[in-house]
């Protein structure tokens, strides 16, 4: 499900991706699992990845996963990239992660490293867990060098994500 | 709730004896996309009035997977129940399976005798040697019938879905594992190559038994023998294709072809 509700927050909010900002501000990707207490817990498979404005994945953030049979459960990363890229998805790969806030970045780069032009992309970060749910959540942003501050409300399976970045100097 | 397309022949076809009722053929595997060689499906095939509904197992004599390769691939193990028949199947290549009840062309003829209309297996020769005497409006069809659905493990390919140039087929502008809820699709209907009018299409969803409309989309393809469609919601979904021409040939005069085509709509 994804969410397309967005929050434009004071810039203030955008000073963890300042800090890091030299030659370019990478996006600040934080996000959390929840504690889920209902039913049997295993780890969610997660997979966070960038998309061009055509949809088309442009750079694999990270994978956690475990084994290669439930791959396919993330749906859409399944189709966009897993599929027909399994080095990209080896490279990518983590261990599982329970519940806890956590932070990626993007440096603005495609698969192979080199700096994406400037233009609309995407953020998609999709959760599926066994005997869980499924959760996908999609965030467009501008990257264009300005400042990015985008609150997303938590789903079932992914809960609150922050997305920032500071201007460039 | 009763379909309008009948496919009756469909069931002679397949082995079956003819049947009065019409009930459409499906083959369902258990998953359509699968993330490692080596895994297994398992096929449920038979024959239903409502979509995925089982009703009647079927013989699996005329079931048969295509590998990705377009090697003749395995059943491993098979049982034909009283609703439904079912076939293991091994996925050891990567790519994309058809899986296919059906394919052969049979001949049939049929008479009428005292006013009655009678019919008999056979092309017009064969049926020439058992007509009765006395038998008028003799019509002798060639048809064939086919339940198909497709299954790729990791990276889709397209060697199965190539297409022949010969009877009734279909070209999706997307591969089948690529069909996506709430976005189109336009499937393209050909015989023996280019894009035909006239194919009637009945596009349909599972879970009709817990709903009041079943929500079937019907469609008669015009010269570009195109169809245009979007799945709403994620699921498991049914195209039936029929067709009927004249056909000039030592064996028949008429030839029908038809075909079902189950496949899922995955989530956005």
């Amino acid at each position: 499900m994804a969410v397309k509700t967005w929050l434009l927050l004071p810039l203030s909010l955008g000073l963890l991706g300042a800090a890091h900002a030299a030659p370019t501000a990478p996006l600040q990707i934080e996000f959390e699992l929840p504690t889920i207490t209902q039913g049997q817990y295993h780890r969610p498979y997660v997979a966070v990845w960038i998309e061009d404005a055509q949809e088309k994945p442009v750079r694999l953030i990270e994978v956690w996963r475990e084994k290669p049979d439930w791959d396919k459960d993330l749906r859409r990363f399944w189709r966009k990239t897993a599929r027909a890229d399994q080095p990209l998805v080896d490279a990518r790969t983590g261990a599982t992660k329970g519940p806890g806030r956590y932070r990626l970045q993007w440096q603005g780069d495609d698969d192979a490293g080199k700096a994406v032009p400037a233009g609309k992309y995407q953020l998609v970060i999709e959760a599926a867990r066994e005997h869980g749910g499924r959760n996908m959540v999609k965030q467009a942003f501008d990257w264009d060098g300005s400042a990015i501050a985008l609150d997303i409300k938590a789903g079932s399976e992914i809960g609150k994500v922050h997305l920032s970045r500071g201007a460039k100097s | 709730m009763m379909k309008t397309t009948t496919l009756v022949l469909g069931m002679m076809l397949a082995g079956l004896t003819l049947s009065v009722q019409a009930h459409t053929l499906t083959v369902v595997p258990s998953h359509y996309v699968q993330s490692k060689t080596g895994s297994f499906i398992s096929v449920d095939v038979s024959a239903s009035n409502m979509t995925f509904q089982a009703d009647k197992g079927i013989d699996l004599k005329a079931f048969h997977v295509v590998n990705p390769d377009n090697t003749a691939g395995k059943v491993l193990s098979s049982y034909q129940g009283k609703r439904k028949s079912q076939a293991d199947v091994e996925l050891k290549q990567e790519g994309t399976y058809r899986l296919e009840l059906g394919g052969m062309p049979r001949f049939f003829t049929s008479y009428e005798l005292d006013g009655k209309r009678e019919r008999l297996m056979g092309n017009k020769q064969e049926a020439a040697a058992k007509l009765p005497k006395g038998a008028t409006n003799v019509v002798t069809t060639q048809g064939r019938n086919r339940a198909m659905a497709f299954v790729t493990v990791k990276k889709p390919s397209d060697q199965v879905l190539a297409v022949t140039g010969k009877g009734l087929e279909f070209s999706f502008d997307k591969h089948p594992a690529d069909i996506v809820a709430t976005e189109p699709v336009t499937v393209t209907m050909l015989f023996d190559g280019k894009p035909v009018a006239g194919v009637e299409l009945h596009l349909s969803f599972d879970g009709e038994l817990y709903r009041n409309e079943p929500g079937r989309i019907e469609h008669k393809t015009d010269a570009s023998g195109q169809f245009t469609f979007t799945p709403a919601t994620p699921g498991r979904y049914l195209l039936e294709g029929s067709f009927m021409t004249d056909v000039a040939s030592a064996q028949a005069d008429k030839l029908r072809e038809g075909f079902t085509l189950s496949f899922e709509a995955a989530l956005p």
